[in-house]
């Protein structure tokens, strides 16, 4: 191409409302963490952060819930991904039925999953008593013990199908006679898998996860929906917090400042995990 | 790109004959796998159809015993549902239309030309996937407040375009990379000008990929609910996942509306997904698989 310079032209739109849309709000949220209410300079928000009770327990929850969330949307995902790659009848509608719950709004799966696990009316204590797997109903979303793995079922069961397509499309690229060399050596199904299949889909995995790291520490609609952190907390976690701090405590200041602190606790995840996979990305090409 | 859409062909099929018992476990993990997608809205539809007496029943009916549509009555004409569902068309289509306008361009540009700051730019736009939403969702409030935008149509169409336009950028720059750039070194040499080019010749190959951008950016602002918990306060802006929650109040929900409206609420975009489903994962997975 000749004239390198028309392509910036192409791009300036998009990336001047980029800018204004994401670049401005983050140096507005750093502004606003070192200001108190009348805009002098402080470092007051912070420490009020650091100090609360609540912030040590939701940092902890998200934590809980976006590794428990993502380790088993990646086993199930995969799982599935390898069962939809096998030839059987009606593969092509199960394909499109193991997409759904990733398209439906998540608010929709929030509610139906919430009535799902209601304690007195809810079909699945029904089911689980009759089958006598548990004695007397659940608490599922109620009980200390319970609130916080239930939500992540609902999460892995809103988020592995995403896993799914994208290994699916990973497993379709794999050259047959890979396997057909594997299958002279007399390699069983899951030896298969395992040397195999997986060092194919590792690239489309470490992007997944990448993905789904991200959104699972955005990730609010599910709990804030089903049980806005309740109860007492137990399944606050951070991004919660800072809407609560913000638009029901109104107090913008400190919200910013735990604001940052996500973001740099997001980017240190991300920066780490960049650095610890990748390195192997080459090699498994 | 089209990996995903050659299913039956693809390369990495298994191709072995299958034992019966290889074909019984495939055949019983099939099905537990449907159950378990589906169970969640088959029971959402039984209980939309169901009486509020006998949703409160112990133990729970599986089918209603007396069916009745009293409570899509009150979603459609007792309750916010029908304004939410249009100000939901509006919102979704009004962003989806301005990340496509300014993502056609970008994508073009990242996809044929080469110039200074590229990469930088490119990461740049994915850095817009990376910002936790609760970051931002604080000084975007008093920014829009100040402009005199929340509760507005344009205020939330803004906002979405900052979910949109990264993942339209992204995915149309990689449907782009794989058009073939014959044709339109032609044109170029034939003295078109590159607007007409990528109007002329890019844009309609493009399409695909453009449909699919589209189909994307309007689930995703149809399903999103904290942005519109914020900037959407009144009743004429609210959108559907708002009115879902009002079914709720502290102390009781009534379940049957709730149900009601998630269908409403669900149908729509289910039926969009299935419809352009190929050009939707193609799209998708393109970007991903190519690394």
């Amino acid at each position: 191409m000749t004239r390198p310079m028309v392509g910036i032209y192409f791009i300036l739109p998009a990336t001047l409302v980029l800018l204004a849309l994401i670049a401005y709000p983050v140096v507005y949220t750093v502004l606003l963490s070192t200001q108190d209410a009348h805009g002098h300079f402080t470092g007051r928000n912070y420490l009020n952060v650091l100090r609360l009770p609540a912030t040590r327990q939701a940092f902890l929850n998200l934590l809980y819930y976006v590794v428990v969330s993502i380790v088993f949307q990646l086993v199930i995902g995969t799982l599935v991904a390898i069962l939809l790659n096998q030839k059987f009848p009606g593969r092509g509608v199960v394909r499109s039925v193991t997409l759904i719950p990733w398209v439906v709004p998540g608010i929709v799966a929030a509610t139906t999953w919430a009535w799902m696990f209601h304690t007195d009316f809810g079909i699945i204590n029904y089911m689980l008593v009759e089958a006598h797997i548990i004695a007397k109903p659940v608490g599922w979303l109620t009980d200390s013990r319970t609130v916080l793995p239930t939500l992540v079922a609902i999460n892995v069961w809103k988020g592995f199908p995403f896993v799914t397509v994208m290994v699916l499309a990973g497993l379709q690229a794999i050259p047959a006679d890979l396997y057909e060399a594997a299958k002279v050596d007399g390699a069983s199904f899951w030896e298969e898998q395992w040397h195999i299949t997986l060092p194919q889909v590792r690239p489309v995995l470490v992007a997944v996860t990448l993905l789904l790291l991200i959104w699972g520490i955005n990730g609010i609609t599910l709990i804030y929906a089903i049980t806005r952190g309740g109860p007492a907390n137990l399944s606050l976690i951070t991004p919660i917090q800072i809407y609560q701090l913000a638009f029901e405590s109104f107090q913008f200041n400190e919200a910013a400042a735990l604001s940052v602190l996500l973001f740099i606790v997001a980017a240190i995840i991300v920066a780490i995990y960049l650095r610890v996979i990748p390195s192997s990305r080459g090699d498994a090409r | 790109m089209t990996k995903a859409n050659d299913a039956a062909s693809a390369p990495g099929e298994p191709t072995k004959r299958l034992s019966p018992l290889a074909a019984t476990v495939i055949a019983i993990a099939a099905i537990v796998l449907v159950l378990v997608c589906l169970f969640p809205f088959a029971w959402m539809a039984l209980s939309s159809i169901k009486k509020l007496a006998e949703l409160f029943t112990v133990p729970p009916h599986w089918l209603p015993s007396d069916p009745t549509l009293a409570n899509y009555g009150t979603v459609f004409f007792t309750s916010n549902i029908p304004r939410y569902f249009l100000n939901s068309c509006i919102i979704a289509a009004g962003a989806t239309i301005v990340a496509l306008a300014l993502a056609i361009f970008a994508a073009y540009g990242f996809a044929r030309f080469e110039f200074p700051g590229k990469p930088i730019l490119q990461s740049f736009v994915l850095v817009g996937q990376l910002l936790p939403t609760a970051a931002i969702i604080v000084p975007l409030f008093i920014t829009l407040r100040w402009m005199h935008l929340i509760n507005t149509y344009w205020g939330l169409i803004l906002v979405y375009t900052i979910i949109t336009l990264p993942l339209s950028v992204w995915m149309l720059t990689s449907y782009m990379r794989g058009i073939p750039t014959e044709l339109e070194e032609a044109a170029v040499i034939d003295g078109a000008s590159r607007l007409g080019v990528l109007f002329r010749i890019t844009l309609p190959l493009a399409v695909p990929g453009v449909v699919a951008v589209a189909v994307f950016s309007f689930v995703t602002c149809w399903n999103e609910y904290v942005f519109a918990l914020v900037f959407a306060q009144d009743q004429t802006v609210k959108t559907l996942p708002i009115g879902l929650t009002e079914f709720s109040t502290e102390f009781n929900t009534d379940w049957g509306g709730v149900m009601a409206a998630s269908m409403v609420m669900t149908v729509p975009v289910v039926l969009l997904f299935l419809a352009f489903q190929k050009l939707f994962v193609g799209g998708l997975t393109a970007g991903a698989t190519k690394g």
